[in-house]
């Protein structure tokens, strides 16, 4: 406390700001910093498992950006990943605003019943999720066939995550379902701060709940929504848990990899360190590309 | 597989459980920071006509309907975490466990390992969310606070290095750690957990500081406070709710996390939660796996992160009622 | 670097958590201690909880005993995450465990980057000729031996007696009629399942489809002047793969992308529901036969309830073992499971390792991995495993079995996903020859490692 407190009463003095953020640089530093500068360097070697037990890197330099950006497979894998990206960022931002929206519209018993499930759900261990997902959609003895079935349909024996689309379907699925309840749960937050007062003025001067809506309700969740969409488009663009958990559960992985498993099937599958890397590299840059749009816009409004 | 959200790509749901942005924890979403009570959950609107109670009952119903739609996945978990495999291997699903027992709950617990990996997890989780508000705070007062040269580099620095994807990044990791002489320590995981929570903290929190106008803290100086009374009793009380929303995502990333965990961890002793749920999940290549027990580890792991969310309510609502400035 | 670190650690402690307690390194020892063996503290990794407790408190009163004042501390490593753990730890000479067990599969790739000691000269002394052949040959690179066989496992058929009798066909005696039999079962499907089985098997269960490309003389790869070359275009390989493609045509209804995960659930009775005309259908049974490890039988059975709790209780009039029989007769050269184990070679206690490898290969420790159902490196334990049905079928099946290549890069080639995809497009219906020709030419430059 004493600290914080003397950092302030000196926060004219130029050299406080780069005090305050020393801890977090050199923590930053040290457990990113190394990291990152290994995969930049070992991106520009041929590097397997012999070169890990000691024998020394031979440098390719740019060789495996080169043999990466001419495997059209690549491209497959990164046009996949930027349409799944896209739809599951939309989706789930799209549902948890209109989940927030009710939130704010039903009253407090039905309210407090939703965000207790949401927060239930968001507390779920990932593994179990995967795992009860996983037996939900199962070819044999899932519940969703079982009931499908029941309600008069012919779903015995089939299997969800065989065809890529449908796989997709199942992925969209999990992760719209985990990442719904912080969404939702921000962006009623966001809400609750937009005053009473504003929107019954304007109610009074006859804007319908439309224009109130576009018009007062959505500038004022604007910071909050414009952090959520950037978050969720640098997770569903890494996504990797979900979709390699459902891949060992079936689908052809050539077939359903996005480029998290795809780094992981050249790493660690396939003890290609030095391809591993360069793709880390190139998604490095290829997510900064993506959501530079937002970065910026969100550095303007931060100056 | 992980869950670090900036480092970890694979962070699954972890990664995507990250708390609110700005303002309170969403348990209690319906009071604002400056800690007057909002909407109450009523649409103003709808209180100013004739009420639409069809309506409202519609919604209601609705709200209802979603509610079960997310609260199932939770239910089959504890529901099968009652069951004995043989039943979880049926073809026809038991949708109430009638003829469940604690039996699994029995077995993992004096298995092997939970309470070492219990005490583990809560001193690496407790560990980071401590030192991720303290380094994240600073930062945050730093850049909202400040104008100073690196500024927009740090912001921006902060912003990239969470994009870095982590699925390659395992050997780095150990070497890092293993040069620190840190492996299997506490100290040694949570060195990269924080790295990869803090900068979204940072972020979450500059918005929260950047939030208390600084002429309530001048003043109250004016009204003759010093100006670390006029800190504390002024703006700390209203980061309360920042600070536990950072707190409440830190929390969740360091407890579910387990790559980073896996290859930092890999001695019996210093197991945390997720991995020991995954000694059930792969016990064994000649053993097949006890999907009961499966569940009720994880029931086990989701517990305390409910009654972490509990806590934090009540010190949040504490924190609120003393220090609520009508802004 | 000094000024980050201190921060870090500075502010951990200030923070006072007394959490460091629990993170010891078992295997950390001061430098210079290895010169003097007899008083350290070796680790010993086991994979997965195959070796079962006994052996594991044997191996620790057996090593103190032999090197007083030292002791052995065994760790546990899932399966599912070994190759990481071994990637990141045996290269650390810090932090690597002393002796490490590995999946056989596994073994090639890591003795071929030099992760292992040469022990070469103590071949003949922990077992010689006797030791199993395959897995000697997996740890071996050059003529040197690195690691050695641990225990085996082999797979063999489960099948339903009961539905077999109803379909008319009895136990076949060479692969010709095993896969003529499991189609007949499959078309009578005396009970009229749906997605009925003759016999089932996963599109991506490719360690038990190979067995039909060993039976046929295939293999995977071979090693063509020091290069490793793939071989699912080998005549023989074809041979095997049209019979497989027959059997996932007219005998399995298995998924396209099923691997080898619990098959026996589709051979049990679970339960029985109730049909619209009042009868019922024992929903589970979805094959007539599966392929799987001997452990398997534990598994397999009626549903009974002991003690109030239900378990699987085997039931010789409704199941039955045999073993994949050979092209003429025999038993057919099934995948052998199992894992080798080997030292360190960044291990500071190479003496007490040593020491611990006498104790895994003596007569004493054979003999116990047989009792418990694991096969034992040395042939002359073999007895050991017992005389049931399900020892016999694995020492008949295990007599013949066969590995992966022992090619450097043959862990890459399961990490890359090839063989599951490759079987998956053979099981629905794809062009054999064609796509044997492109997955040999996405195969073969993963065969010789990386670097």
């Amino acid at each position: 406390m004493t600290m914080r407190t003397q950092t302030v009463r000196h926060r004219r003095r130029p050299r406080t700001p780069y005090l305050l953020i020393t801890p977090a640089v050199a923590i930053l530093a040290l457990s990113m910093g190394y990291p990152l500068v290994w995969q930049l360097v070992t991106s520009t070697q041929r590097f397997g498992l012999a070169q890990q037990f000691g024998k020394a890197p031979e440098s390719v330099g740019l060789g495996n950006y080169v043999t990466l950006f001419t495997d059209s497979y690549l491209w497959t894998v990164v046009a996949r990943s930027i349409a799944f990206c896209l739809v599951n960022a939309g989706v789930t931002v799209l549902i948890g605003v209109l989940l927030a929206l009710l939130m704010k519209a039903i009253g407090t018993v039905p309210r407090l019943i939703l965000q207790v499930s949401m927060l239930l759900a968001w507390s779920m261990p990932v593994v179990a999720a995967m795992t009860v997902w996983r037996w939900l959609f199962d070819w044999n003895r899932g519940v969703v066939n079982w009931v499908l079935t029941w309600g008069g349909l012919d779903f015995i024996g089939h299997n969800w995550l065989q065809a890529p689309l449908s796989f997709f379907f199942v992925a969209t699925t999990v992760i719209v379902w985990m990442s719904v309840p912080f969404v939702a749960l921000s962006v009623y937050a966001g809400l609750t701060q937009v005053p009473d007062d504003v929107l019954e003025a304007a109610q009074i001067d006859g804007a319908n709940g439309w224009q109130r809506f576009w018009g007062i309700v959505v500038p004022m969740v604007r910071p909050v929504l414009m952090i959520v969409l950037l978050l969720q488009i640098i997770w569903d663009l890494r996504v990797f848990a979900q979709i390699k958990l459902l891949q060992d559960a079936g689908s052809t992985p050539s077939e359903t990899n996005l480029l998290g498993t795809y780094i992981f099937q050249l790493g660690t599958g396939s003890q290609d360190f030095g391809m591993a890397s360069a793709v880390s590299v190139f998604v490095l840059v290829l997510t900064i590309a993506l959501s530079w749009f937002y970065v910026r816009t969100l550095l303007k409004e931060d100056a | 597989m992980s869950d670090l959200a900036p480092a970890r790509p694979g962070s699954a749901g972890a990664t995507r459980s990250a708390p609110p942005v700005r303002t309170a924890l969403p348990v209690r979403p319906a009071t604002r920071p400056d800690g007057t009570a909002a909407g109450r959950g009523t649409a103003p609107a709808a209180r100013r006509r004739p009420v639409r109670r069809a309506g409202r009952a519609l919604l209601s119903l609705a709200a209802i309907v979603v509610s079960l739609l997310w609260l199932f996945p939770v239910y089959w978990m504890v529901s099968s975490s009652l069951l004995p495999n043989v039943l979880l291997q049926s073809t026809r699903p038991t949708f109430v466990p009638v003829d469940g027992s604690l039996d699994n709950y029995r077995a993992v617990l004096t298995g092997s390992g939970f309470p070492g990996a219990l005490r583990m997890s809560l001193a690496v989780t407790l560990l980071t969310v401590l030192v991720v508000l303290m380094f994240a705070f600073l930062a945050a007062l730093a850049i909202s606070r400040f104008r100073f040269r690196g500024r927009k580099s740090f912001v921006l620095a902060v912003l990239l290095v969470q994009m870095l994807p982590a699925e390659g990044l395992f050997i780095a990791q150990y070497k890092l750690i293993g040069s620190l002489n840190l492996l299997n320590s506490v100290l040694g995981v949570t060195i990269i957990y924080v790295g990869a929570v803090v900068p979204f903290t940072v972020w979450m929190l500059r918005g929260f500081v950047a939030g208390v106008p600084i002429e309530l803290e001048e003043a109250a100086m004016v009204d003759g406070l010093s100006r670390t009374q006029a800190f504390l009793r002024i703006t700390f009380p209203l980061l309360a709710p920042g600070l536990v929303a950072s707190g409440v995502y830190a929390f969740l990333q360091a407890w579910n996390e387990f790559t980073v965990a896996l290859v930092i961890l890999q001695s019996d002793g210093a197991k945390t939660l997720p991995i020991w749920l995954r000694s059930f999940l792969q016990a064994s290549a000649s053993r097949e796996t006890d999907w009961g027990q499966v569940m009720a580890s994880s029931t086990l792991i989701a517990v305390p992160v409910i009654i972490f969310f509990l806590v934090v309510q009540g010190r949040m609502t504490s924190g609120l009622m003393s220090g609520a400035v009508k802004g | 670097m000094t000024i980050l670190r201190s921060a870090a650690v500075g502010a951990a402690l200030a923070l006072t958590l007394g959490a460091c307690s629990s993170g010891t390194t078992s295997s950390e020892t001061p430098a210079g201690e290895s010169s003097a063996p007899e008083s350290a503290s070796i680790t010993l990794w086991l994979a997965g909880g195959d070796t079962p407790d006994a052996l594991r408190e044997y191996l620790t009163t057996e090593f103190e005993n032999e090197n007083p004042g030292s002791t052995l501390v065994i760790e546990q490593q899932d399966w599912g995450d070994l190759v990481t753990k071994l990637t990141t730890a045996l290269p650390d000479a810090n932090n690597t465990p002393d002796v490490v067990e590995l999946g056989n599969t596994q073994s090639p790739t890591f003795t071929n980057v030099g992760a292992f000691l040469d022990i070469s000269d103590m071949y003949d002394e922990l077992g010689g000729d006797k030791l199993l052949p395959s897995f000697v040959e997996a740890g071996a690179v050059d003529g040197a031996n690195y690691t050695l066989p641990y225990y085996f496992g082999s797979r063999y058929m489960f099948y339903r007696a009961d539905v077999w009798a109803e379909a008319g066909v009895s136990v076949p005696t060479t692969l010709a009629e095993f896969n003529e039999a499991v189609v007949t079962i499959a078309e009578a499907n005396p009970r009229d399942i749906a997605n009925f089985s003759g016999f089932f098997l996963g599109g991506q269960d490719w360690r038990n489809a190979i067995s039909w490309i060993f039976a046929n003389g295939g293999d995977l790869a071979t090693k063509v002047d020091g290069q490793w070359v793939s071989t699912l275009s080998d005549p023989s390989s074809i041979e095997g793969l049209t019979q497989l493609q027959e059997i996932w045509a007219k005998a399995s209804n298995a998924p396209a992308d099923a691997k080898d995960q619990s098959p026996w659930l589709y051979i049990n009775d679970t339960d029985s529901a109730t049909n619209e005309d009042s009868s019922t259908t024992d929903t589970s049974l979805a094959a007539a036969t599966i392929m799987a490890p001997g452990w398997a039988h534990w598994s397999i059975g009626d549903l009974e309830v002991v003690d109030d709790k239900p378990v699987r209780t085997w039931n010789d009039e409704t199941f039955g073992t045999f073993v994949l029989p050979g092209v003429d007769g025999g038993a057919a050269p099934v995948f052998a499971g199992g894992s080798n184990i080997g030292i360190s070679a960044t291990s500071q206690h190479p003496e007490l390792a040593t020491s611990l490898m006498r104790i895994v290969f003596s007569p004493e420790y054979q003999q116990m991995l047989g009792e418990n159902g694991l096969g034992p490196a040395n042939s002359d334990y073999m007895s050991s495993l017992g005389d049931d049905q399900f020892a016999t079928a694995l020492i008949e099946s295990a007599s013949n079995s066969q590995l992966t290549p022992a090619a450097p890069g043959w862990a890459a080639v399961e990490g890359s996903g090839l063989l599951e995809e490759f079987f998956s497009k053979v099981s629905q219906g794809g062009d054999i020859t064609a796509l044997a020709a492109e997955y040999d030419e996405k195969i073969t430059p993963l065969l010789n490692g990386v670097g």
